[in-house]
């Protein structure tokens, strides 16, 4: 068997049925032992196109994403995918070929130090240097990905590894018995949690990550305790809870936010305090102890101090919690807030307003749909106006914030959940960044529903030069798009345009029922906003809002 | 504050990258660097200088699948 063979035999014992890709010359043995094996692998336009592809096979599923490249500007072209599973902590496999041994450090043709590259945007990475390393070198690089705290993990295999003899050895992890957490801090933690009169909890990508949604809504239905989330965290507590105050941060809810900031306990579930999260971190719920529940000890009292920390599985920790009941007057008080603070699509004018679109969308969706997106406005329209019931069926690019990332993590989604509706909703600015993923799914004949909102402007930046810079609107102009419905056709796929309100339930309809993909181009007015919005360096209770931002001089 | 460090590494030169990066990274400055090979360890001695808490870099290192341990000390306090 050769080397490359063995990759394949892996990735089957493994139970890695689909792989997504770009060959090339480095990988062109891998390419070969592939071609007509059991894994399945899909030719995106672009290797980007498959890093991310893996990564939204991975979020929708839970399952390992997997994606190759060849060597040099194959492998650099996955690197921004692995910067983006680093930063949410997808669990990955990157497999990239390499200029044969011999040839390594004589700047051969193709030759880039990816092991060097991925060094800051992996979990751990490899370089296969003897073939007796390959089998076990695989077999840890699934378990890493995919253990602890999940992590994109890169394996980097000369050709002539490839090409040579190998075999098949087992390797064995460590015994994985399950982190629990110290009993002191737990005591800690439900002394605090016996003593505080306004808790909130505060709820993190780690609850998908540990698969602890059950545990998670057990704890707060014994509770009552109000929870806000992050926006890795949406549909971690289901939207029937009524203390879910949605989305906290930047551009999170106004009682979300207030919450918090009031709040006397924070209970930190599987979250980091990331600066959009925190706004001005030392004003960040000034009057709040923090327990910090956490698999990864690195993020406690990383940005803000914990009075008790249980490092564990959030399964093995959060049932540990005891089950009080919170203060009827605070779950009262928030409740209000929650009222006082609701959305609203009461809109002037006659355009469309993408909020309300993207809330009419949400409601006519079944519960198991997958809504993925991009980065930008239509982002954060999407987190505050679509309700998701499981962190599985929201693919949003949060850490690394990456533009380009929602049409190929939808392609992945869709092959993880065939069954499923799978839908995109990018701007006019995100789409264009791997708009050749098109072609991936017109080959693969890929039902999935492309909505793009469409205000001619990288709309956030353009929203940040009007309040921040002055109205001086540097490079943000993209009123010279192509048309978004032609070039969808161009490549196979049905669509249409609209530009008025009246338009939107017959084009949502038109899209859900269509049989294949399908393209939604929404035009709407360039000076839409994102409200509220916490403005740098301010605490997250002095919220810039529609109205208050109008009132300015 | 100064902190002196001792870690045993993986006997790989692309570990002590890793570590290395680490301490670059999370915003400590190197000052004093020892390396010795021994068998299927690296042994390191390393003098980083930060006015961060150096808890926030021993939970990064303890993080590296390379990193086989890490013990700190205190060396002196810096003239403010």
């Amino acid at each position: 068997m050769t080397g490359a063979e063995l990759v394949v035999q892996i990735l089957a014992r493994e139970g890695i049925n689909e792989v997504f890709g770009y060959p090339g010359g480095a990988i062109m043995p891998i390419y070969d032992a592939l071609y007509e094996s059991q894994v399945t692998h899909y030719l995106t336009r672009h290797e980007q196109g498959a890093g991310f592809a893996a990564v939204g096979y991975a979020r929708s599923s839970g399952k390992l994403g997997v994606c190759m490249a060849t060597s040099g500007p194959g492998a650099t072209n996955l690197i921004t995918a692995l910067a983006d599973a680093m930063m949410d902590s997808v669990p990955l496999l990157a497999i990239t070929g390499q200029v044969p041994t011999a040839a390594i450090g004589s700047d051969a043709f193709q030759e880039v130090d990816v092991l060097g590259m991925s060094l800051s945007c992996t979990k751990h990475s490899f370089m296969v240097e003897r073939s007796e390393d390959l089998a076990p070198i695989l077999q840890q690089a699934i378990h890493l990905a995919q253990s602890g705290r999940p992590g994109p993990v890169l394996v980097d295999i000369p050709k002539d590894i490839q090409m040579g003899e190998a075999r098949y050895q087992p390797w064995l992890a460590d015994d994985d018995t399950q982190l629990q957490p110290c009993r002191d801090q737990v005591n800690k933690a439900n002394q605090l949690l016996s003593e505080c009169q306004r808790p909130v909890a505060y709820i993190g990508g780690g609850v998908q990550a540990a698969d602890a949604q059950a545990q998670l809504m057990q704890f707060l239905y014994k509770t009552n305790m109000p929870a806000v989330q992050t926006l890795k965290a949406l549909g971690s507590v289901t939207p029937d809870y009524e203390l879910n105050l949605g989305m906290l941060g930047m551009h999170g809810g106004e009682a979300a936010n207030l919450a918090v900031q009031q709040c006397d306990l924070l209970l930190c579930i599987g979250a980091r305090f990331d600066d959009r999260v925190t706004g001005h971190l030392t004003k960040f719920a000034p009057n709040a102890q923090v327990i910090h529940l956490d698999i990864d000890a690195a993020e406690v009292g990383k940005r803000k101090p914990a009075a008790a920390s249980l490092v564990a599985d959030l399964k093995a920790s959060l049932p540990q919690l005891h089950c009080f009941v919170t203060e009827p007057d605070w779950c009262a008080h928030v409740s209000a807030l929650a009222k006082q603070h609701a959305w609203r699509y009461d809109y002037p004018g006659e355009t469309v307003y993408a909020p309300a679109l993207l809330n009419k969308l949400s409601q006519r969706l079944s519960a198991d749909a997958v809504v993925c997106c991009d980065v930008g406005q239509h982002q954060m329209w999407v987190a505050q106006h679509m309700q998701f019931s499981h962190p599985s069926n929201h693919l949003s690019s949060g850490g690394a914030g990456t533009m380009g990332f929602g049409l190929p993590a939808a392609i992945g989604a869709k092959i993880a959940r065939p069954n499923d509706m799978v839908l995109t909703v990018s701007g006019d600015g995100s789409i264009m960044m791997n708009i050749q993923e098109l072609a991936t799914i017109r080959r693969n004949n890929l039902d999935v529903k492309i909505v793009v909102i469409d205000n001619q402007r990288l709309g956030m930046v353009r929203q940040w030069q009007q309040l921040f810079f002055a109205e001086r609107y540097s490079e943000t102009n993209l009123s010279d798009n192509p048309d978004f419905v032609a070039l969808a056709r161009v490549f196979g796929i049905d669509g249409q345009c609209i530009t008025h309100q009246n338009q939107v339930d017959a084009a949502l309809g038109a899209m859900l029922s269509s049989k294949g993909p399908y393209l939604l181009h929404v035009c709407i007015d360039d000076k839409d906003n994102v409200w509220p919005l916490v403005p740098p360096g301010a605490a997250n209770d002095q919220m810039m809002t529609q109205a208050n931002s109008e009132e300015k001089p | 504050m100064k902190h002196s460090l001792t870690l045993n590494l993986a006997n790989q030169t692309v570990a002590v990258e890793r570590f290395l990066r680490v301490v670059r990274h999370r915003g400590f400055k190197l000052t004093a660097l020892e390396l010795a090979s021994k068998e299927e360890d690296f042994a390191i001695k390393i003098t980083v200088d930060s006015d961060k808490p150096i808890y926030l870099l021993t939970q990064q290192l303890n993080k590296l699948v390379d990193v086989h341990s890490v013990t700190t000390a205190q060396l002196q306090q810096q003239a403010s």
